[in-house]
């Protein structure tokens, strides 16, 4: 499978993180079972994809999904209970995606177990320039801001390579799908 | 055949018991070192990718330079990794949320 | 026995603790390499000995390069104390126990790992990388020595 990464990205200035992570995340940690806490701006970037093989298959796609990518930052926190997290710090994260810039692709909300998914997009002179994911359960918390050349579908379907596993989606369409959906039940 | 100052050796060196409280100090240890590990397995792979350069090459000042350059590389590597992996994984749920919903 | 080890070793209970807790972390962390097997447990005991001795010996060794706090006297040369009414056993006891303490600590950990493993100088050399002849020399001399300050504070003992 071929992944077109646009070449004009040289072309167009992305700022190093725009968004910020709300400082209050930090405390997090400390109530967490399990951080996943990673920072890579574009230096950072430039350096890991140095060390990416051009030989492995899967170790050049990741080159190639990342040589368009200006920094990547994820919070991940799990914890033993439930509810160690306010709404502040996601509602303070969401706050800066805002139109005409950000546009909100997914939001999938479960009002049973109070799930909240979203992805927002970042577009620019019809390119996607900015990607953020908020995925907020009972006892897990995500957040991520990729800022660059990216598509969703690249990132979703690294699963069943380098590691990473592939959870069956049940035939998802590939493409920017607009879904905007709550689950009552 | 032991003697019997051997055999007092042996009773004066009698095995002890650690304090009541020491079992649950190494579990509770245990628990935060494997944390840790988690978070910086990628450390630790860095570190021993440079050490086993450092094994390998010869010159110090020269291949210095590059050991810490590897490890660096390394370790952003592997948290680049990391970070595809749940950016991956939470994209991957989101869309069987998504499917779920729709059907 | 971790902690057993490091006790006599370091005849201090919070360096054993601090020791031993070192030591089941590392067992910890690598737990998954032992295979599972009818001699997993000897070989668990095994690298549970090997690793609490190497770890006890560099402790002294660094503890060295520090400034020295608490007892430096040397005990060997010192007459017995006398102490109404205790247990003859009892004192002979710690006093071999403060005598071993005072043994370098190569031949300090041979004698533990004999007399309260029950290890014989074959499974000693292994765990301490060293010749079964120099387990062997040093249990000699370590129980010479000892017989010898043992008696002049007790009279003889055979």
């Amino acid at each position: 499978m071929k992944y077109a990464i646009p070449v004009l990205f040289l072309a167009l200035p992305l700022a190093a993180q725009e968004i910020k992570m709300p400082p209050g995340l930090d405390k997090l940690a400390a109530k967490a079972s399990e951080v996943v806490d990673v920072s890579l701006d574009g230096a950072l970037l430039q350096l890991a994809s140095r060390f990416l093989s051009d030989k492995d298959p899967d170790e050049a796609h990741v080159k190639q999904l990342v040589g368009g990518l200006k920094g990547v930052y994820v919070k991940s926190f799990e914890f033993d209970e439930a509810n160690q997290y306010s709404q502040t710090e996601i509602d303070e994260f969401r706050a800066q995606f805002r139109p005409p810039l950000w546009s909100r692709i997914v939001g999938a909300r479960s009002k049973k177990n109070g799930e909240n998914s979203e992805v927002y997009l970042k577009t620019e002179n019809n390119q996607i320039t900015g990607l953020a994911v908020i995925a907020a359960e009972a006892k897990e918390l995500t957040i991520v801001n990729i800022v660059g050349f990216i598509r969703p579908e690249d990132l979703r379907d690294l699963g069943g390579h380098m590691g990473i596993p592939k959870i069956d989606v049940g035939g998802a369409k590939k493409g920017h799908d607009k879904k905007d959906k709550e689950d009552d039940k | 055949m032991m003697d019997d100052f051997e055999k007092q050796i042996q009773q004066a060196l009698s095995r002890k018991d650690p304090s009541p409280f020491f079992e649950a100090r190494v579990l509770a240890a245990a628990k935060r070192d494997a944390r840790a590990r988690r978070a910086n397995w990628q450390m630790w792979w860095a570190s021993a990718v440079a050490a086993s350069l450092l094994i390998v090459t010869g010159s110090a000042w020269q291949y210095e330079k590059g050991v810490r350059e590897r490890a660096a590389g390394e370790q952003a590597k592997a948290r680049l990794e990391l970070a595809l992996k749940v950016t991956s994984v939470k994209l991957q749920k989101i869309s069987q949320k998504v499917e779920h919903i729709q059907n | 026995m971790v902690f057993s080890i490091a006790y006599h070793f370091l005849r201090e209970r919070s360096a054993a603790e601090e020791v031993a807790q070192d030591v089941f972390l590392q067992f910890h962390r690598r737990f998954d390499d032992f295979r599972p097997g009818p001699d997993r447990e000897k070989h668990i005991s095994h690298w549970l000995r090997k690793v609490a001795s190497h770890r006890c010996i560099d402790y002294v060794r660094k503890q060295r390069t520090q400034p020295a706090s608490g007892l430096a006297v040397s005990l060997e040369d010192a007459p017995p104390p006398s102490v109404a009414g205790e247990p003859a056993d009892h004192f002979l006891n710690q006093r071999l126990e403060s005598l071993i303490a005072s043994l370098p600590e190569k031949p300090r950990m041979v004698l533990i790992l004999r007399y309260q493993e029950d290890l014989m100088p074959e499974e000693i050399a292994s765990l301490l990388d060293m010749p079964v002849r120099t387990v062997k020399s040093h249990l000699q001399r370590s129980l010479e020595m000892l017989r010898e300050k043992i008696g002049r504070s007790m009279g003889n003992i055979r």
